[in-house]
């Protein structure tokens, strides 16, 4: 078992849902892709790297024949995927301050999902749902979310006085640089090991 | 397309595994067991095939009952999920893992049902996406960067961190010409492994915060 790996944590849930609701989240999920401002609390917790949600109806686990016995499920189920930075406690507690409308709104179809606020109860039922992860790679492990959005705003404004390195005298360099530092200063934050996570 | 998420692609698999009252250990225990001996760094299958950001492997035993009065029911199978988050299109990718990890693939996936082994490339990509569970919604922090502009940028942010430090007050013509350097051996210098962890950097002491 191993749900982190350097400072990501995998997450897994599956929750059961009645099927007529699917169509119901389906339609909400359409609307929260179109609509960009609707992310924008996602995007602002600024520590999940990767998530998803997939919907897997009672009758759509794959069936491969060969001996395989056919699934005869009652429910529809709502599977959750996330690759967040921090621990457990941190994220459930930031998914119920910041984005408890968002996730009532997407959860609330769910058999027995108590609602995201108070945040006991909404962890206990997380708590029931998750599942561990076997194995986890990532492919840069000593990086946060934070850190991969400032690396390439330090990639840019790099590419970008290499450009103009060439072209400009010592003088127009030398604020062209200073420049270049006022752009990335916030964004050097050292990446490096993961702390102990308790 | 709710797999994609600007370049990136959302891929779910879940695959069935053979439920055999007769294997000892028993199938899934066995997956279980090899995942727990693979390497997650450098010498990751998924570092070694091209395109992989994040990727998990997981064995579901079963549906979650979570309690009265909604229904308990059960899974007939146990699957093997297989969740990443990969640059480019699928089938591309399918192919790459094939061909990088053969063996890795193969001890793993002969446990499902169907599998048709690694060493037929094509036969690998459609078990796969006969495998495959629709995304229904996917959400990417940084959804227009591959795996090597990511690494790219991680090492250029750590260089400059150091460069800008090391150079602080230094009159512009001098400047200039070690930043042309200094750029130009960045830009050469190779790429880092992906999974590879950062080298640890020496604790400077002596600052006036001190």
């Amino acid at each position: 078992m191993s749900n982190i790996n350097g400072k990501v944590y995998a997450m897994n849930a599956i929750t059961p849902m009645k099927p007529w609701k699917t169509s119901v989240l389906k339609t909400i999920f359409f609307a929260l892709e179109h609509i960009k401002p609707l992310q924008q609390d996602l995007i602002n917790l600024s520590f999940i790297e990767f998530a998803r949600w997939v919907s897997v109806p009672r009758n759509g686990f794959p069936y491969l024949g060969n001996g395989q016995a056919r699934e005869e499920l009652k429910y529809d189920y709502l599977l959750f995927f996330s690759n967040f930075n921090g621990t457990w406690n941190q994220y459930i507690d930031a998914f119920s301050a910041v984005l408890s409308k968002g996730l009532d709104l997407v959860w609330r179809w769910s058999e027995k999902f108590p609602g995201s606020v108070p945040v006991t109860l909404f962890k206990e039922y997380i708590a029931r749902v998750q599942f561990d992860t076997d194995y986890y790679f990532t492919a840069y492990p000593h990086a946060t979310a934070n850190d991969l959005k400032s690396a390439h705003i330090v990639q840019a404004s790099f590419d970008s006085l290499i450009e103009r390195t060439g072209k400009c005298t010592p003088e127009e360099f030398g604020d062209a640089y200073l420049n270049f530092v006022i752009q990335v200063q916030a964004y050097l934050g050292d990446t490096g090991q993961a702390p102990i996570v308790f | 397309m709710p797999n994609q998420n600007g370049t990136i692609y959302g891929l779910t698999i879940l695959s069935p595994i053979i439920n055999d009252e007769k294997a000892t250990p028993s199938h899934d225990l066995q997956i279980r067991s090899y995942l727990a001996s693979m390497p997650v760094g450098e010498d990751s299958p998924f570092a070694l095939a091209p395109g992989t950001h994040l990727a998990r492997l997981v064995v579901m035993d079963d549906v979650v009952f979570v309690g009265a009065p909604s229904i308990e029911e059960h899974l007939q199978s146990k699957y093997l999920v297989f969740e990443s988050n990969c640059d480019g299109d699928l089938d591309g990718y399918l192919s790459g893992l094939a061909a990088a990890a053969p063996q890795d693939l193969d001890a793993i996936w002969s446990h499902c049902v169907g599998y048709p082994g690694a060493a037929r490339p094509q036969a690998f990509v459609d078990y796969m996406k006969a495998c495959q569970i629709e995304t229904t919604f996917f959400f990417a922090a940084v959804n227009n960067k591959s795996v090597p502009e990511t690494l790219r940028a991680l090492q250029t942010q750590r260089a400059v961190a150091d460069f800008i430090a090391s150079h602080q007050g230094m009159e512009p013509a001098r400047l200039q010409a070690e930043f042309v350097h200094f750029a130009t051996r960045l830009r050469s210098a190779p790429l880092p492994k992906p999974g590879s962890p950062a080298s640890p950097r020496p604790i400077k002491t002596g600052g006036r915060n001190e």
